[in-house]
């Protein structure tokens, strides 16, 4: 395949040479007759000093649940405050600053400054915090004290909430032809999220987030007229603060996420020979992992020499061999080489094939993909494009160790019409590979007709259709249609077959000078089958899972009120998650069987008004409303199922509001 | 007399009507797309600059405030001597005038969704000066393939490119991608639509040496720079893990929670049908320790990859 793509090439370079293309780039302008000391420049406007606004934000919020933080932008419940803006800052002789704000004093927010001279230098620092809420009502009875959970008597009731808080600095140095970066970062990130022990009974609790990841990443390129170099390298720290957490009779339940590190370095570079270009890339990366491992009896280590070695490559070319043609192919190569060391340890649950000690299996993954495209416009307003890609992919421990997926592709691009654009892509893809087998290291026990579906045959076609029209000048329509079936033909048991479909509307108006206004449609359905054997043989039962999302959403904006001192506006959007479950088969007792509710939907509505007090200030009162329902027939009370244990019932639904008046002065 | 009346108001519209045609056509709207690159193209190569530099444009375009919005922005900073306002002006990158002024009977080179130059052509402007890293794989992208301008979602004429600002990043993507657009209000998503999180998170417009044009060499790479707790490696790993996160999830979002492909256990027995236990057809969510709670993952929570010496099945 490599002498292939060497061929295709050379020949492609020797091709490109006679073209020539339209290059307006100002290094290749004529200059000749130009004298620029005659310039003059009195209408042109180059202010100094501060310019932008700072926004004072107060209101009102009440979530009426957690989850309503989410789309707030804080859980708070009452009054809240923030601030936000826009600053820049610019004098006569180049140095520069600006700063962008938003909603400061919220749990969401995030803040920005870059100083520096112009095409010279720049600081930057930014900080951001995401709190993503998941529910304020989990209920248990463990409660984690230094690596403890130590049962009481009554269940506690605490949130499920993340919340990431990132803080960098970074430094661009260089000009023309040269550039250097250095940026450091690091996200603390703390909360609960939900987990689950097996103590031996089910047990699900809330794992405390307590980690720290740090990142250094630095780069120096060089640029000539035609060519372009990278060396950069990028580095990952992570650590956890928490530790293995046990119980009061027994220890190490639940083992915590270990520390560990990643690095990259990476030389990549481009060059261009007139309408041809070559691009490459090479990184090295090394992934280690040695923190300390639980002390045990059956474990034989302090701690594990988990390291993984990693090389991608990739060398692209793509060239226009005449005005109509364009032709294009890229290889790539990715490789994970686990340098881990393979140790034996005790199993709690007896394996009756191997015993009670289980041997891990470090695993190695080679990938290779080769792309070839083309191009061709047939005529003005008329162009096709194909292409062809292959995926090979090598695993070791493995059911299948190899996989290969051929795809071949085609898009017509129609834009030969004054208001209409079309564009159609079809493909055809399929994957096999070698012979599926059962691997005593992997899988021993299971049935021999499961294809597990990342691995199994499979037949993938799709099509895709986009229609763009502005039958006037004020309006456009985008409508898109799409369909996928994915035919999983080997396979008995595992998933069988998965459809795809679905469409979105989109349209844009411009009313007036004032008023614009927008609306979207959309709808996707994938329908999922696949097939079970309780009986460890053939199917006996089969499952059909039926997915549908639909979204729904349409606004303004109307400026011209009150001298052009008034602007309205408001969004709405409606979007409704559904999952149904319908089971089927010998194996079910009774008839068929529909799986309970499993839907989520959400009408989110915004409506602001916003009133110029003067050329400075401005005043803007805003209105948000959220009503979320979400349920799902797994949430189960707390000890509703006989051997488990679960966190309650953690579905939502509620009407959360938020009203804010902020008030905005302008620097210039 | 009605009749008359009538004929002068009709012979009125008429003439309303051309003098405003008139007044927005230009006398190149008649070339084709190449006709007009072969004209500015001569132009370019003749290099008929202005005598007085951008003055000699505003003398008719200061009256327009997308014209007059470049000095708002750094195109049209003076004191920045990359900038194109520090060098030829409005002609770095609109191209000499020529005979433009002189009954504005040349065209010049223009941009965006009105413009018939081709997206590569408008493109060479740009690249003449942005040639860094950044657009390092741009020629192989996707979205210079689709024949993308840059000023499809750039727009120096303004203090505040709409790409470049992190709350209106998402707005300029998903002007285009409206499947991903849509898919940020599933029941699971990452945090996009709130712009949280914007799409240059994870992706790089301009192109990149990966799948995707994802920011770093892997799917799985790309994950880990958020979620570096899944990076391990751990002891015991998940094979469908460890291979590839979309092999389970869809970053875009999904119907189902943490978005899974599918929920557990249907999503579990996709993959795996021993004798008896996860084979076995779980009737209803809620009714046991299979379908309640967590379902599979109340017993294998570990479902990442577990570093505990015993944690072979992911339960601890």
């Amino acid at each position: 395949m490599m002498f292939k793509l060497n061929i295709i090439t050379v020949s492609l370079l020797a091709m490109s040479g006679s073209v020539m293309a339209a290059n307006f780039g100002v290094g290749q302008a004529n200059t000749e007759s130009v004298n620029m000391e005659k310039y003059q420049c009195k209408r042109c406007v180059s202010e100094t000093g501060y310019s932008g606004k700072v926004t004072l934000l107060t209101g009102y919020n009440s979530p009426d649940d957690l989850h309503a933080g989410n789309a707030l932008g804080t859980a708070e419940d009452g009054a809240i405050a923030a601030i936000s803006g826009e600053l820049r800052y610019l004098n006569s002789t180049g140095y520069k600053a600006s700063m962008q704000a938003h909603q400061l004093g919220l749990d969401n927010g995030f803040a920005n400054l870059k100083v520096g001279k112009s095409g010279l230098y720049e600081l930057e620092l930014d900080y951001q915090a995401i709190k993503t809420y998941e529910s304020g009502d989990a209920r248990s009875q463990l409660w984690q004290n230094d690596g403890m959970l130590t049962p009481s008597v009554y269940p506690n009731q605490f949130d499920l909430a993340l919340q990431r808080e990132k803080s960098a600095i970074g430094l661009n140095y260089g000009e023309g032809r040269y550039n250097t970066f250095l940026r450091y970062s690091q996200e603390e990130k703390t909360g609960t999220q939900s987990a689950s022990l097996v103590a031996p009974r089910p047990t699900n609790f809330g794992l405390p987030v307590d980690s720290t990841t740090k990142q250094l990443d630095a780069g120096a390129s060089l640029a000539g007229d035609n060519w372009l170099t990278e060396l950069s390298y990028f580095g990952s720290y992570y650590s956890n603060n928490i530790q293995d957490l046990s119980l009061p009779y027994l220890s190490d339940v639940y083992s915590a996420a270990p520390d560990n590190q990643a690095h990259q370095v990476s030389l990549s570079g481009q060059y261009q020979l007139d309408r041809t270009v070559m691009s490459g890339r090479l990184v090295t990366g090394r992934m280690i992992q040695d923190d300390s491992l639980i002390q045990m009896s059956g474990n034989p280590l302090q701690s594990w020499d988990g390291e993984i070695e990693t090389l991608d490559g990739r060398f692209a070319v793509t060239s226009m061999l005449s005005n109509r043609l364009r032709v294009g192919a890229s290889v790539d190569h990715s490789k994970r080489d686990n340098k881990s060391s393979s140790w034996e340890f005790t199993q709690y649950s007896y394996n009756a094939l191997s015993g009670a000690f289980k041997q891990n299996v470090p695993q190695d993954i080679k990938r290779n993909t080769y792309k070839l495209n083309a191009s061709y416009r047939l005529a003005s307003g008329y162009r096709v494009q194909a292409g062809f890609d292959r995926k090979e992919v090598d695993r070791s421990y493995s059911e299948r160790e190899q996989t290969d997926e051929n795809n071949l592709w085609a898009k017509l691009n129609v834009s030969a019409f004054d208001q209409v654009n079309i564009n159609l892509k079809a493909s055809h893809g399929v994957r096999g590979g070698s012979e599926y087998q059962v691997n005593e290291l992997t899988s021993s026990e299971d049935n021999i007709l499961m294809r597990k579906y990342y691995l199994a045959d499979r037949t993938r076609n799709a099509l895709e259709l986009k229609f763009n029209h502005s039958p006037l000048s004020w309006m456009s329509i985008d409508l898109t249609g799409r369909y996928a079936l994915d035919d999983y033909d080997a396979t008995i048991i595992g998933l069988t077959e998965s459809k795809d479909y679905g469409y979105d509307l989109n349209i844009n108006l411009q009313l007036s000078k004032n008023l614009t206004a927008y609306g979207f449609a959309g709808q996707q359905w994938i329908d999922s089958t696949q097939a079970g054997s309780q009986s460890f043989s053939s199917p006996d039962w089969q499952a059909d899972i039926q997915d549908e999302f639909i979204n729904l959403g349409a606004g303004f904006s109307y400026s011209g009120l009150m001298e052009d001192k008034l602007t309205l506006g408001g969004d709405y959007l409606f979007s409704n998650s559904i999952s149904d479950t319908y089971l089927d088969g010998s194996a079910l007792v009774g008839s068929d069987l529909q799986y309970g509710d499993y839907f989520s939907y959400n009408h989110s509505v915004r409506m602001y008004a916003d009133y110029a007090l003067s050329p400075k200030m401005a005043l803007k009162l805003s209105y948000q409303y959220e009503r979320y329902y979400d349920t799902d027939g797994a949430q189960v009370g707390i000890n509703t199922v006989p051997g488990l244990t679960t966190l309650g019932e953690l579905n939502h639904d509620y009407n959360a509001h938020q009203v804010m008046l902020s008030f905005s002065y302008l620097l210039r | 007399m009605i009749c008359r009346l009538v004929k002068r108001v009709l012979v009125g519209i008429a003439a309303l009507a051309w003098v405003s045609v008139s007044v927005n056509a230009a006398p190149w709207d008649h070339l084709t797309g190449e006709q007009l690159e072969q004209k500015l193209t001569e132009k370019f190569t003749q290099g008929q600059y202005s005598p007085k530099g951008a003055d000699s444009c505003l003398m008719c375009h200061r009256k327009n405030e997308a014209v007059m919005a470049i000095f708002d922005g750094v195109h049209g900073s003076m004191n920045n001597k990359q900038s194109p306002m520090a060098g030829l002006q409005c002609e770095a990158c609109h191209g000499p005038q020529g005979k433009h002024n002189k009954g504005g009977k040349e065209p010049m080179i223009a941009f965006g969704a009105e413009s018939k130059l081709s997206a590569s052509a408008q493109n060479s402007v740009c690249q003449g000066c942005h040639n860094d890293p950044k657009q390092m794989a741009w020629h192989t992208s996707t979205h210079n393939l689709e024949e993308i301008a840059c000023a499809d979602c750039h727009n120096v004429h303004s203090a505040k490119d709409s790409a470049l600002d992190k709350l209106t990043i998402n707005d300029t993507c998903t002007s285009c991608h409206s499947k991903e657009k849509a898919d940020m209000n599933k029941r699971s998503s990452h945090p996009l639509k709130w712009d949280q999180m914007t799409c240059i998170d994870c992706h790089s417009p301009h192109g990149s040496m990966n799948e995707s044009a994802l920011n770093k060499p892997t799917i799985n790479d790309t994950c880990y720079s958020c979620h570096a707790e899944k990076r391990g490696p751990v002891l015991w790993e998940h094979a469908p893990v460890t291979e590839n996160c979309v092999t389970c999830h869809n970053p875009h979002g999904s119907v189902n929670d943490d978005l899974l492909n599918s929920r557990a256990p249907q999503l579990c027995q996709q993959c795996h049908a021993p004798d008896g236990h996860a084979s076995r057809v779980v009737p209803e969510p809620g009714m046991d320790a299979f379908g309640g709670g967590k379902s599979c993952l109340n017993c294998h929570n570990k479902i990442h990859g577990s570093n505990h010496p015993s944690g072979s099945l992911f339960q601890r």
